[in-house]
């Protein structure tokens, strides 16, 4: 196997050559800002492509490339002239990456112009590739601003788990999109601890004036829910048809069987899995787990005799 | 690692001006770095090669290396090889490069190599916190692009049957990749994250795109409008839950107020088992008005009695 670093290394190398050649020379600083080298790194990577060349690997067939002073000298390297194509990874990244960004109502002026020229070199025949975050909820602007700004926000809040409405001050973070939705992410002064709130959830929001520091370099979000000491746990049997619950759900896989698949599900609450086994039906079926099994059992009689049925 | 770079370096080297296809054994004997001691490590080793100039994005082909076809060499051409310039302008590529920071898919940035492949970035502020996740679950993304930009047919497995497609376009929308075209006689789509398996033909240029084809027009705009004969089902939601219907509800449904805050919809529904999982969410604060059918579908994939 290839390790990703060669393949990152080969690339820097294939890429800041054209670059230097197509100016005729570079300064050391201007290679290290562009290609995210230290100048160590630069001399380690030229010195190599020194020793690279045509076959009889002469004086006259090798390439040349070497620091003098603080410029960087290239020549003897016309194969290299221009860059690598973007792999269909790439490519794809660059472009959802780009149309995503432009979406937000803060991109860059350039971005729009950016977007057009890739889909013209990397679409030739005006083939479609589009992207559509969902529409931004109007407290979107307000939490970003917040996030900025380091302002406090009191939120009003209906979780997801039983539906319960909730008054929360709010250090915010960042606003994101994922899995068809707007989320924020901030510390929950109110739950003493690090939380992330679906914003079509939000029913209302405003800035109580105070202001906080945001932290330095906060890790990547996860929205996935990660189980905690506290969760309510269930062992679920999923059937045809429902072995999607095991991609979109953080569950373990106890089994896996003909056609169907024995999974324990955590849930902070019990409700979230009542909701889910009544959606599966006679997909699922529930074989451990007395808490849900009460909520479960519960929510069906309500919905039920709403519809005057028991 | 150092031996591995320069033996591709010198293999592209040779590769891009040689100008005829070269046969393993020529490459062998002629590029410097593959002095392996015997057959087999030899072969190892041009086997991963080759795998590591797929990874960097370089097309590697096969091809005659006489009229007579008896035996086969590797062409890489120089056009091939190459990114057609799109001529940025540092602006634009500094925005690209904020894009690639704060939009991610398949869980992760796709890396500071794109960039550098478009002539780097100035640097940049860095820093800036996450804006987009488009999805995770994206192994077939790659090849479904190229399959869609180059026009070859693909074959996927879905829902446990194995079809053909010519794929006309992607789509992302409500946080799922979409490949869209025709299957069956028919303008589809399929949610890339329910693909089983995914084979692409061989050949470019399989078949034509219809001329102002839409992706866009052959999305799902909710989750239960994805299906056959759509029907009109007439739905009431609780003034508690009037707020979160509201939002979810595709723009144009007609809302009627209610006395208490509540509200009844018209909504439109193609896939009833979407649905009924939807509004199980409501839990006992929304009710099925009309049709009858819809509302003893409901009570009977409850389990109740109808």
């Amino acid at each position: 196997m290839n390790s990703p670093r060669t393949v990152e290394r080969l690339t820097r190398i294939l890429s800041m050559l054209p670059w230097v050649m197509s100016r005729g020379g570079a300064t050391v600083a201007e290679v290290c800002e562009r290609f995210g080298y230290t100048r160590p790194e630069l001399v380690r990577d030229l010195n190599l492509v020194f020793v690279c060349g045509l076959p009889g690997y002469g004086p006259g067939d090798l390439m040349v490339a070497y620091v003098d002073e603080d410029e960087v000298v290239v020549d003897m390297a016309e194969y290299f002239a221009r860059p690598v194509r973007l792999n269909p990874a790439e490519a794809l990244m660059l472009l959802a990456g780009g149309m995503a960004l432009g979406q937000a109502g803060e991109a860059p002026e350039a971005l729009s112009t950016a977007v057009a020229k890739l889909q013209r070199a990397l679409l030739p025949g005006g083939e479609e590739i589009s992207v559509e975050l969902p529409a931004e909820p109007e407290l979107v602007a307000l939490l970003r601003r917040a996030a900025r700004a380091g302002s406090v926000v009191r939120l009003t809040y209906s979780s997801l788990a039983g539906g319960k409405t909730s008054l929360r001050d709010v250090e915010p973070w960042s606003v994101f999109s994922t899995l068809g939705n707007w989320y924020l992410r901030g510390h929950c002064r109110t739950a003493g601890a690090e939380r992330v709130f679906r914003v079509d959830r939000i029913r209302d929001a405003a800035e109580t004036g105070e202001t906080f520091d945001p932290p330095e370099d906060p890790p990547p979000p996860v929205v996935r829910y990660t189980p905690g000491v506290d969760d309510v746990r269930a062992v679920i049997e999923l059937g045809p048809g429902a072995g999607w619950v095991a991609e979109y759900y953080p569950v373990d896989v106890i089994a896996a069987g003909e056609g169907t698949t024995t999974v324990e599900f955590s849930a902070s609450d019990p409700s979230v899995a009542a909701r889910l086994l009544l959606r599966l039906g006679d997909r699922a079926r529930l074989l451990g787990g007395d808490e849900v099994a009460t909520a479960t059992a519960d929510l069906r009689s309500r919905i039920l005799a709403r519809y005057g049925t028991a | 690692m150092y031996r591995v770079i320069e033996r591709i370096l010198n293999l592209l080297a040779f590769l891009l001006t040689v100008e005829r296809p070269v046969t393993a054994e020529e490459i062998r004997y002629t590029v410097a770095g593959y002095d392996q001691a015997n057959d087999d490590a030899f072969k190892r080793t041009f086997e991963r090669d080759k795998d590591l100039l797929r990874q960097l994005g370089i097309p590697l082909r096969l091809a005659p290396t006489d009229a007579w076809e008896v035996e086969s060499g590797y062409v890489v051409s120089a056009d091939e090889y190459a990114l057609p310039d799109p001529g940025l302008t540092d602006e634009e590529r500094a925005a690209l490069a904020l894009a690639a920071q704060v939009v991610r898919l398949g869980g992760q940035s796709p890396g500071t190599g794109a960039i550098f492949k478009l002539g780097g970035a100035p640097a940049t502020a860095g820093g800036e916190p996450l804006m987009a996740d488009l999805g995770s679950a994206t192994a077939w993304l790659p090849d479904l692009f190229l399959a869609v930009t180059e026009r070859r047919t693909v074959r996927l497995g879905y829902r446990g049957a194995e079809r053909g497609l010519e794929p006309y376009g992607l789509a992302f929308r409500r946080g799922h990749w979409y490949v869209v075209g025709r299957s069956r006689g028919s303008v589809r789509s399929f949610r890339v994250d329910r693909i089983e398996s995914l084979r692409i033909g061989e050949r470019g240029g399989a078949f034509d795109r219809p001329k102002g084809f839409r992706s866009a027009d052959h999305l799902p705009v909710a989750p239960w409008e994805a299906g056959e004969e759509p029907q009109r089902v007439r739905v009431v939601f609780d003034h508690e839950v009037a707020w979160w219907a509201r939002r979810q509800i595709p723009p144009g449904t007609p809302i009627e107020d209610r006395a208490g805050g509540g509200i009844e919809v018209e909504l439109e529904v193609a896939n009833l088992d979407a649905f009924v999982g939807w509004l199980i969410g409501f839990e006992d604060r929304a009710e099925i008005v009309e049709p009858t059918a819809v509302r003893e579908r409901f009570v009977a994939h409850l389990g109740g009695a109808v």
